[in-house]
């Protein structure tokens, strides 16, 4: 009775310690069931490519939400990317590199702001990345007028839509950043940094560490991402757009927390991130593909996030109960 | 019904994920009697009485209230049935009245609306007859925390427990403070409410307990009358050996000054002077909020100074942070473990390695090697009892996670360590063996300046000590001035009377 019992316990864990695991390999099944043209190659890179741009500002939202802060200024910051790209492009007529450059150097600046704001003048971040959120978009209007900037640049427009060995160019670079923030996170001081700032702050700040810049970093680093994902969207569909992002940073979010991370801080890898990424990618293309209109769609994505949070909140208690 | 004991707690097992806590152990208290509950961190004394309270079940075994067989299923339940529990941390909300405090789970209230009179009327009897004499109309934050642990007794009392549990209530507390709680304490007594006391203090044991429970490995290990026992037997029933002395010797070599602190104020203190000599064990007494802390912090960086000068081996230094404090070779254990000290969500080499990051890194990349080197040589210095480096500190026993905290500072070769309450809330294994690693750091020359609420600790400890009254410092005491009546004195403050 009692290893019944505890088999059962042990599978429950398993389960629980791995849910966004589970929950992804769920959905891929029950997508293949639900639908024919789900695992064709054509589909899968679509997927992957309509998620790139989300994907890498989980990255940055990510490193600010181990630090315990959130930002919500990413989606602005997307369309900020997605104007100045197209604007220092064809309205001013700068090169590519050039232009790119500006850009994100202007995302990182936006960014910086928010960290300032945050490491500096101990303001609270969901106030300052809320600021930022309102200002960022309205800049993006003013450098716009209020109106998509078209872009020419063939090399910009071909990143958006080419392959290398058969994958879609935004995909590999979702991909190489992700790698490198798994190997910030597993291996550099930095990483190790941000995540316990996020588990106590005073006790970091007590081994003689100056917390401030990694907390101005983070931000930094998040406007840096989004700035990048506004180039992306800027790439695939032709136009730099003050439209675009909005309310993307409430899927960043999701994305971080659905893959397991803490919103008081500490605790999230970029892998289960990514899965979280993944999964509300998943969500979208199937119902997409079925055809199933948008409204229903988010009320399961909501459904998504309550689940994925509850089996967190179930197992932290297990470990609780076990200590 | 006659029962001769209020609880009567039989064959109470428990265990956590294949681990027992509690093995067939037995707890009785006869109602107006004051049992105290020892043993090591560790040893089931939390757990016994989270089943007792209600906030864990049991597994096996039988609790009887007054002789009737209960089941206690959650801590509702409990105080239904007159338990109260009352944890290090209160359970009290600053922001409210002391008398909304006190009847916070059943306020006078007639439809909704808080019949304030009768609070206030009821809230005031049962503080006077305590023998206190709070106004139930203050804030709660404004009182010190020996006034704040009355209104939580208080709020048992409104509750009619007639089975009182206190897990380490001194552990917060200065000496007039335990002074005033073990008169709360006696009071309740001979009203005939059975009083279970959990302790590390052994002394506050024999001052104030009929009976004294040990528990080891969370087996009984032994029950004794107090009056018929003595320290050493105890210990031993504790720790299951013998402790020829608490304090062990010191074999180190004071030096001349090499740090000295002038003219320090800040928020709290004012105008404090003192310096420490190399190989030096220096003390800091005095009350509970008297500005202990405050002087360690502003040395070190974390708290600013209005005005000072701290000198370390002829630099004038000004920590503006911690960061400066490190490089120019001080080092603080801080009070709060749990808080400051470490990071509990994370391991132990993350822990151990915080302070020496820089030595372990290159160009920002951790070398993994080098951390489980830097981090193994500690952890065996220090003694430190973990399953392995990547175990989460929380999961350490408190004086474990105290010799984490200790760790980061002791592979760094700091010039000054503070240590600010390095013992407190630890065991007493614990404690000899941090006793033994302050004295290896002034055998190596090291200047440790030595924050403590315990009396006996400082006067062993220490080759000097200043005690502090109110911000202000009263004398530094030399080694054979050290005595108890000494620093009361002055920790009171010379013009009152002794406290007696």
């Amino acid at each position: 009775m009692e290893n019944k019992n505890s088999a059962f316990k042990k599978g429950l864990n398993l389960f629980l310690k791995y849910n966004t695991e589970f929950i992804i390999v769920i959905l891929l099944i029950a997508s293949a069931f639900v639908s024919d043209s789900f695992f064709t190659e054509r589909n899968i890179f679509n997927l992957l490519r309509q998620v790139s741009g989300i994907g890498i500002i989980s990255m940055g939202m990510l490193l600010v939400i181990l630090t315990g802060g959130i930002d919500l200024s990413v989606g602005s910051q997307l369309a900020l990317g997605s104007v100045l790209s197209a604007y220092f492009l064809s309205t001013v007529g700068y090169s590519l590199p050039l232009a790119l450059f500006l850009t994100l150097l202007i995302g990182i600046l936006f960014g910086s702001v928010s960290g300032y704001l945050v490491s500096k003048r101990e303001m609270a971040p969901f106030v300052s990345t809320l600021a930022l959120m309102t200002i960022t978009r309205g800049v993006a209007f003013i450098i716009s007028e209020g109106s998509p900037i078209i872009i020419e640049n063939q090399n910009l427009l071909g990143f958006g839509k080419n392959y290398l060995f058969s994958i879609p160019l935004p995909v590999i670079l979702m991909l190489f950043l992700f790698a490198i923030m798994i190997f910030v996170l597993r291996f550099t001081v930095f990483g190790r940094m941000v995540k316990a700032i996020g588990s106590n702050e005073i006790a970091v700040r007590l081994s003689g560490i100056n917390k401030t810049i990694y907390k101005f970093s983070v931000y930094a680093i998040s406007g840096g991402f989004a700035a990048t994902a506004g180039i992306i969207a800027t790439s695939r569909t032709g136009v730099g757009s003050p439209l675009v992002g909005t309310g993307l940073e409430l899927d960043a979010i999701a994305a971080v927390v659905i893959g397991g991370a803490s919103l008081k801080g500490g605790k999230g890898t970029a892998i289960k991130t990514l899965l979280g990424v993944l999964i509300l990618g998943v969500i979208g293309n199937i119902m997409n593909l079925k055809n199933v209109p948008a409204y229903p769609q988010q009320v399961i994505k909501g459904l998504i996030i309550i689940f994925a949070v509850l089996f967190q909140g179930i197992q932290n208690k297990m470990q609780d109960e076990g200590d | 019904m006659f029962a001769e004991y209020r609880v009567e707690m039989n064959n109470i097992n428990k265990s956590f994920g294949g681990v027992k806590a509690l093995d067939d152990v037995d707890l009785k208290v006869k109602p107006g009697e004051i049992l105290a509950l020892v043993g090591e961190n560790g040893a089931g004394k939390s757990t016994l009485m989270k089943i007792l309270s209600g906030a864990y079940r049991k597994e096996e075994g039988t609790i009887k209230l007054d002789g009737v067989e209960v089941q206690i299923n959650n801590p509702q339940i409990g105080r239904k049935l007159g338990i109260s529990i009352i944890y290090q941390e209160f359970a009290l909300v600053p922001d409210l009245k002391v008398a909304e405090n006190i009847f916070l789970g059943d306020i006078y209230q007639k439809n909704g609306i808080i019949e304030w009179n009768t609070l206030y009327e009821e809230a005031g009897k049962l503080i006077e007859n305590l023998g206190f004499n709070i106004n139930p109309k203050r804030e709660l934050k404004n009182l010190s925390l020996a006034y704040q642990q009355v209104v939580e007794i208080c709020k048992a009392l409104s509750e009619e427990a007639k089975v009182l549990i206190l897990d380490e209530p001194t552990a917060v507390l200065a000496p007039n403070e335990v002074k005033l709680l073990f008169r709360t304490l006696r009071t309740l007594k001979d009203r005939g409410v059975s009083i279970i006391y959990i302790s590390h203090r052994l002394e506050e044991i024999f001052k104030i307990a009929d009976r004294a429970e040990v528990l080891k490995d969370g087996k009984l290990s032994g029950v004794v009358n107090v009056n018929e026992t003595s320290r050493n037997e105890v210990i031993n029933l504790m720790i299951g050996r013998e402790l020829d002395n608490m304090f062990p010797k010191r074999e180190n070599k004071i030096g001349k000054n090499f740090l000295t602190v002038n003219n320090l104020s800040n928020d709290v203190v004012e105008d404090v002077s003192f310096s420490v000599k190399e190989g030096e064990v220096f003390g800091l007494a005095g009350l509970v909020g008297s500005g202990r802390s405050e002087i360690a912090r502003s040395i070190f960086g974390a708290d600013k100074m209005d005005s000072g000068e701290i000198i370390l081996n002829n630099k004038n230094i000004n920590n503006k942070s911690p960061k400066y404090s490190l490089k120019n070779g001080i080092g603080m254990v801080p009070e709060d473990r749990k808080e400051q000290g470490v990071i509990l969500s994370m391991d132990v080499k993350t822990n151990i390695t915080m302070t020496m990051i820089k030595n372990i890194s290159n160009i920002g990349v951790i070398n993994r090697k080098q951390e489980k080197k830097h981090t193994h040589n500690l952890v065996e210095k220090l003694k430190i009892k973990t399953k392995d480096i990547h175990t989460d500190v929380k999961n350490l026993s408190g004086g474990n996670q105290q010799k984490v905290s200790l760790a980061k500072w002791f592979g760094k070769n700091c010039d000054v360590i503070i240590l600010d309450e390095p013992t407190r809330g630890v065991d007493v294994g614990a404690k000899v063996e941090i006793y033994k690693l302050i004295n290896e750091l002034a055998r190596q020359n090291i200047g440790v300046i030595m924050i403590s609420s315990e009396m006996t600790e400082i006067i062993a400890m220490c080759d000097r000590a200043a005690v502090m009254h109110r911000g202000n410092m009263m004398g530094i005491l030399n080694k054979d001035e050290l005595t108890e009546e000494n620093i009361m004195r002055l920790a009171i403050g010379e013009d009152e009377n002794n406290g007696e």
